[in-house]
C-alpha cells in the first residue's frame, strides 16, 4: 500500500537550500527575460531595468535567506514557484500598464495608472514581509491548532464585514466583497479563507472520529450520524450567504470546496463529498432560479455568441476567448498582442493575456506551473506526521488548485465565470499578500515534514547493538 | 489521512488535466471558428497589418494582370487595397474596406488574408523566421481581354442598365464578368471610419444603384431566348420529332382560358406552317407557346432545372436562383407565356450564358467557376479548380438540333441576329437565340435586350459563350448581341 510506505519516518534529507538558490535563480532569468521581451514587444527598445524588477529580486533574495535561516529543510521548489508567478504577474501588470502610455502601441486601460507596477511590487513587499513574519513567528504549524476558534471567528468576522457594510464601502463592478476606505481597499475574503483554513483544520482534527462514525448504510455507503451533519450545513448556509449577500459565487464555492475536502481528508469517508456535492447543487439550483445574477452567469456561459449575449453579459468572456484564440498556439508575443480589448484583463482575466501573449504553449506552462505548487503542497501534507499540519496543507494546497481551476475554467468557458482572483498573478493587493501568507504556511509545514527527527544523544563508543537472531 | 489526500491530489490532477484540455481546444482547434464570431476586434485591427494576397486576371499570353493589391500607406504600418482597373473589374473582386467586404474579397477572405488552415504551416515557419504574414495570391480565371471588351461594350450601350457574363462552355470557367453601371472600389478602401461611412452610404444612394452585380445578382425575364430550354424540352420528350417537323404558328394564338397571344409584330410565323427550326429563327411565339403546352409546365420546369434553374450556385460569389416557378394547377394558358420566358420566369445573365453553354459542350453543363488557383507565398498552389459537370442538360443528340438552330439565328438572312450577330457584322461564326422580354406592370416599361450565344471550339478558335441583358434595351438583336459580338471578338482575336 502507497499509503503504508509514506507513513513511514522520512530518511534524512539534506536542506536542499542550493537547489532552492538555483531554481531561484532560474525564476529571476525567466522574468528579466519576459521582462525584456515585454519592452522589445512594445517599443522595440529595451528601456533600461526599472527599478521595480531589481527591487522584486532583492524581495525574492530575502525570502530565500528567511527560508534558509527558518525553515532550513523546507520544499526547495515552494519559493522559486512562487517567486516565478510573482515575477510574471509583475512583468504581465507592467505591460498592461504601458499599453497605450509613453507612445506605446494599444488603448490605454482604465483601471490601471502609471504607478501600477509600482503598486504591485510593494504589495509584494508586503506579501514578502507576511510570508517571512510567518515562518518566524510560527515555529510549527500546529501551534496554529490553539487558535482553532479565535482564528474561527476571525474569519467569520472577515467573510461578514463586506456584507454589513454600506456598498460604498463594499462594492466594486456588483460584488460587495471589499473594505473600501479612503483611497485603500481590502478584500477580506481572501484572508478569511486562510483563518477558516486553519479553522477547519483544528476543529476536524479534534472532531475527526465522531464526523467518522458511521451512522445508517445506504445505497452501499455509510452515511453519518445525522447529528454530525450540523457543521457541515452551518457551512453550507454560510457559503449561500456569501453568494446572496456580496454575489460572490466563487468565493462562496471555494470556501464550500475546501471544507468539504478537509472533511473527508479528516473522515476518510466518501458520504461526505457525495453530501458536500449533493448540498453544492442543490444549493446551485435554488439561486441559480431565485437570483437573477446567479442565473446570467450560467446564460453568459452557455450562449456567450448571440448577438444580445455577445454585446452584454458575454462580452468580456468572449474578448478573452478571443485574445487567447488569436495568440494561438505560440502566441503574439509579450506586448504585441492586443490584451486590452478585453475588460478587466488585469485581474480576473489576465490568465487570458497570458494565452494570447505568450500562446496556448505559455497558457500550459503557468498551468504546469501552478500544478507543481499544488503538488508540492499536498507532498508536504503526505509527508508530515501531524495530523493538524497535514490537514491545513492538504486543505490548503487543495484550494490553491480549486482557485486556478474556477477562475482559469471560467475565462476559458470550462465553467461558468465567477470572480476570483488568479494567485499572484492579478493584480490587486489582498490576493497577493494572502498567497504569500499560505505560501509561508506551505513552506512550515514542508519544514516540518522534511526536517530530521531529533537524534538521540548516546554514546556509541560505550554501547554495542546487539542484534537479535 | 494520507489515502484521502492521495485521492484528492488526483482529484487536483484531473481539475489541471481539465484546464489543459480545454486550453489546448481554445488556442489550437477553436481559432478559426472563434476568429470568426462577433465583435472580434482583434481580427479586425490586425487585418489592415498586413499584406494581403492579390486578384490576378488572365492577360495576353498567359501571363497574369493583378487586378487587387495590398499597398503600404505612407508613414503608418497598415496596407491599403487597391484596384488599378477600377470600375472594370468591380463586380469581380468586390472592394474590401474597413467595415465591409464583398465580391472575391470577402468570398476568398481567408485565403487572401491567409487565415486558411492550408496556409497554417506556411505561416509557423514565418512566425520561426520573423517573416511578415502573408496573404496567398487568388488566380481568377477571368479574361483581361474578354472583361475589358465587356465593360467597354456595356458602357458605350447608351447608358441603359446592362450586366455580361462570359463562360467558357468546356470547363464553366467564368471568362468575363461585367455590370453597368458599375462603381470605382477605389473609394471603399479608405482606413478612416467616417470617410468611409460617407463614401458607402453616397454609392448606396447613388442612381443606377452601381454597387449592385447585375450579372449575378439581378434577375430578368428571359424572353425568347427562353425557346432554347423549350425546344430542348420538346425535343428530348419526343413531343417535336426533329427540328425539321412542321410546328403549328396561328397568329394570334386563342389560348384556353380565352386570351390571346400574339407573335413579336402581330406579324405571322414564316408561311404560317414553319418547321420548328423556322419558328426559331424567326423567333415565333405562337409555335413556341404551343410546343410548350404539349410539353405541359412540370416537364418544362423539369428540363429548365437541367439548365442550372431553380437553385442557388457559388462561384464562389453567391448567385442568386434563376427561377422558372410551378405554373398553378399547370395551367397551360399560364404555360403558353412561361414557356417564351415570359409569365414569372426570371434569370441571370449569368443563366443566359448557360443556357449556350450547355449548348454548346454537347448538353453537358459545367459548373461555373471564378477561381483558377490559389497560390500562397513562396508559389505553392494550395487550390486548384477543376471542372465539374453541373448536370447533363439534353443529350448530344438534342444538343447537336439546338445548335443547328442557334446557328440559323445568326447565319438565316431572315434570322433575328444576322444582322448584328451573322456574316454583316463578324466573320465568326456565332450560334445564338435573342430575346426580347415585356416586363414591367402592363408590359409598361420598355421591353428588356437578351442574347445567349457561343462559339464552338475549333480550329483557331476557343470556346466561348455569352449571355447578355440590357435592361429597357429594346429589341434583343439590336442592343444585346453587338455586346456579345465585342466581346466574342475581343476574345478570339488575342489568341
Amino acid at each position: 500500500m502507497a499509503a503504508a510506505l509514506l507513513d513511514q519516518p522520512v530518511p534524512m534529507s539534506p536542506s536542499r537550500r542550493r537547489t532552492e538558490l538555483v531554481m531561484l535563480l532560474f525564476a529571476l532569468a525567466v522574468v528579466l527575460l519576459a521582462f525584456a521581451a515585454a519592452s522589445l514587444g512594445l517599443s522595440g527598445k529595451i528601456s533600461g531595468l526599472p527599478l521595480y524588477i531589481l527591487l522584486y529580486a532583492v524581495l525574492m533574495g530575502a525570502a530565500h535567506l528567511a527560508v534558509g535561516r527558518f525553515a532550513p529543510y523546507a520544499d526547495p521548489l515552494l519559493l522559486p514557484l512562487a517567486a516565478l508567478l510573482n515575477g510574471l504577474g509583475l512583468v504581465m501588470i507592467w505591460r498592461l500598464q504601458e499599453s497605450g502610455r509613453n507612445g506605446n502601441p494599444g488603448v490605454q486601460i482604465g483601471e490601471l495608472t502609471s504607478s501600477s507596477t509600482t503598486m504591485q511590487v510593494l504589495w509584494t513587499a508586503v506579501g514578502v514581509a507576511v510570508f517571512v513574519a510567518v515562518l518566524f513567528f510560527i515555529k510549527e504549524a500546529r501551534i496554529l491548532q490553539r487558535y482553532t476558534y479565535t482564528l474561527g471567528a476571525v474569519g467569520l468576522v472577515l467573510l461578514a464585514i463586506p456584507a454589513l457594510l454600506p456598498a460604498s464601502h463594499s462594492s466594486v463592478n456588483g460584488a460587495q466583497v471589499w473594505i473600501i476606505f479612503g483611497g485603500f481597499s481590502v478584500e477580506p475574503g481572501e484572508f478569511a479563507r486562510l483563518a477558516l483554513a486553519v479553522f477547519f483544520a483544528g476543529y476536524l482534527v479534534a472532531k475527526r472520529d465522531v464526523l467518522a462514525l458511521a451512522g445508517r448504510r445506504f445505497a452501499g455507503i455509510d452515511l453519518p450520524r445525522a447529528r454530525d451533519l450540523g457543521p457541515v450545513l452551518i457551512a453550507w448556509a454560510a457559503s449561500l450567504l456569501i453568494l446572496i449577500f456580496e454575489t460572490d459565487i466563487g468565493t462562496s464555492a471555494l470556501f464550500f470546496g475546501m471544507f468539504i475536502v478537509m472533511i473527508y481528508i479528516a473522515t476518510q469517508r466518501t458520504s461526505w463529498l457525495l453530501i458536500g456535492v449533493a448540498l453544492f447543487l442543490f444549493g446551485t439550483l435554488i439561486t441559480a432560479n431565485l437570483f437573477h445574477h446567479v442565473m446570467e452567469r450560467f446564460t453568459s456561459w452557455l450562449h456567450p455568441f448571440t448577438i444580445a449575449n455577445a454585446q452584454g453579459i458575454s462580452y468580456q468572456l468572449i474578448q478573452g476567448l478571443y485574445g487567447m484564440a488569436f495568440g494561438g498556439i505560440f502566441g503574439t508575443g509579450l506586448g504585441q498582442g492586443q490584451p486590452y480589448h478585453t475588460p478587466l484583463v488585469q485581474s480576473d482575466f489576465i490568465f487570458t493575456a497570458f494565452g494570447e501573449e505568450l500562446g496556448l504553449v505559455g497558457g500550459m506552462a503557468l498551468l504546469l506551473v501552478f500544478g507543481l505548487l499544488v503538488q508540492r503542497g499536498l507532498r508536504a501534507a503526505l509527508a508530515v506526521k501531524d495530523p493538524f499540519s497535514k490537514l491545513l496543507a492538504a486543505g490548503l494546497s487543495f484550494v490553491l488548485a480549486l482557485q486556478v481551476f474556477v477562475i482559469v475554467g471560467g475565462v476559458t468557458r470550462l465553467i461558468p465565470l465567477t470572480g476570483v482572483t488568479t494567485p499572484f498573478l492579478s493584480q490587486g493587493g489582498s490576493s497577493l499578500v494572502a498567497s504569500w501568507l499560505l505560501i509561508g504556511l506551505l513552506i512550515r509545514v514542508s519544514n516540518s515534514a522534511r526536517q530530521p527527527a531529533p537524534q538521540p544523544i548516546q554514546d556509541e563508543g560505550m554501547t554495542q547493538v546487539v542484534r537479535a537472531a | 489521512m494520507n489515502k484521502a489526500i492521495m485521492r484528492i491530489s488526483l482529484a487536483c490532477l484531473a481539475m489541471f488535466v481539465l484546464l489543459l484540455i480545454n486550453i489546448n481546444y481554445v488556442q489550437a482547434f477553436e481559432v478559426n471558428s472563434l476568429a470568426d464570431k462577433p465583435l472580434n476586434s482583434r481580427v479586425f485591427d490586425e487585418q489592415f497589418t498586413f499584406q494581403r494576397g492579390e486578384i490576378l486576371a488572365v492577360g495576353s499570353n498567359g501571363n497574369s494582370v493583378v487586378i487587387a493589391k495590398s499597398v503600404a500607406v505612407k508613414g503608418t504600418n497598415t496596407y491599403r487595397r487597391d484596384y488599378p482597373s477600377g470600375p472594370e473589374y468591380a463586380p469581380v473582386t468586390g472592394f474590401d474596406g474597413i467595415y465591409g467586404q464583398s465580391g472575391i474579397e470577402a468570398a476568398e477572405n481567408k485565403e487572401l488574408n491567409g487565415s486558411d488552415p492550408r496556409l497554417a504551416i506556411r505561416n509557423f515557419t514565418s512566425l520561426l523566421t520573423g517573416k511578415q504574414k502573408q496573404g496567398a495570391n487568388v488566380q481568377l480565371t477571368i479574361n483581361a481581354a474578354a472583361q475589358t471588351a465587356a465593360y467597354n461594350a456595356l458602357v458605350n450601350d447608351g447608358g441603359h442598365p446592362a450586366a455580361v457574363v462570359a463562360l467558357n462552355p468546356s470547363t464553366g470557367a467564368v471568362l468575363a464578368m461585367a455590370s453597368y453601371p458599375s462603381y470605382n472600389p477605389n473609394e471603399l478602401t479608405t482606413l478612416d471610419g467616417t470617410q468611409f461611412d460617407k463614401n458607402d452610404n453616397a454609392l448606396l444612394r447613388a442612381a443606377g444603384n452601381p454597387m449592385l452585380n447585375r450579372a449575378i445578382q439581378a434577375t430578368f425575364p428571359p424572353g425568347s431566348s427562353f425557346k432554347i430550354v423549350t425546344s430542348s424540352a420538346a425535343l428530348s420528350n419526343h413531343v417535336v420529332a426533329s427540328v425539321g417537323t412542321k410546328v403549328q404558328a396561328p397568329q394570334p394564338l386563342k389560348l384556353p382560358n380565352g386570351n390571346f397571344l400574339n407573335n413579336d409584330g402581330d406579324e405571322q410565323c414564316g408561311d404560317g406552317d414553319p418547321a420548328m427550326i423556322e419558328a426559331f429563327y424567326l423567333s415565333c411565339n405562337t409555335a413556341f407557346a404551343k410546343i410548350g403546352i404539349k410539353v405541359t409546365a412540370p416537364v418544362l420546369r423539369q428540363q429548365a432545372s437541367l439548365f442550372g434553374l431553380n437553385q442557388p450556385l457559388n462561384i464562389p460569389l453567391a448567385v442568386v436562383p434563376s427561377v422558372l416557378p410551378p405554373v398553378p394547377d399547370n395551367d397551360p394558358s399560364l404555360t403558353a407565356f412561361s414557356s417564351i420566358g415570359q409569365y414569372n420566369d426570371q434569370v441571370t445573365p449569368l443563366q443566359e450564358a448557360m443556357f449556350s453553354a450547355a449548348i454548346a459542350n454537347h448538353g453537358k453543363l459545367m459548373t461555373p467557376y471564378m477561381v483558377q488557383q490559389v497560390i500562397g507565398p513562396g508559389l505553392s498552389v494550395i487550390q486548384q479548380a477543376t471542372p465539374s459537370t453541373l448536370s447533363q442538360a439534353v443529350t448530344p443528340q438534342v444538343a447537336g438540333e439546338v445548335q443547328s438552330m442557334m446557328l440559323q439565328v445568326t447565319q438565316n438572312p431572315n434570322g433575328t441576329a444576322y444582322r448584328t450577330a451573322g456574316p454583316p457584322a463578324t466573320s465568326i461564326v456565332i450560334y445564338g437565340k435573342t430575346g426580347t422580354a415585356e416586363n414591367g406592370i402592363n408590359n409598361s416599361s420598355t421591353d428588356d435586350a437578351v442574347f445567349s450565344c457561343f462559339v464552338p471550339a475549333s480550329s483557331g478558335q476557343q470556346p466561348i459563350a455569352v449571355g447578355v441583358i440590357v435592361k429597357g434595351g429594346g429589341f434583343g438583336a439590336d442592343a444585346a448581341a453587338p455586346i456579345a459580338v465585342q466581346i466574342i471578338k475581343a476574345f478570339e482575336g488575342q489568341s
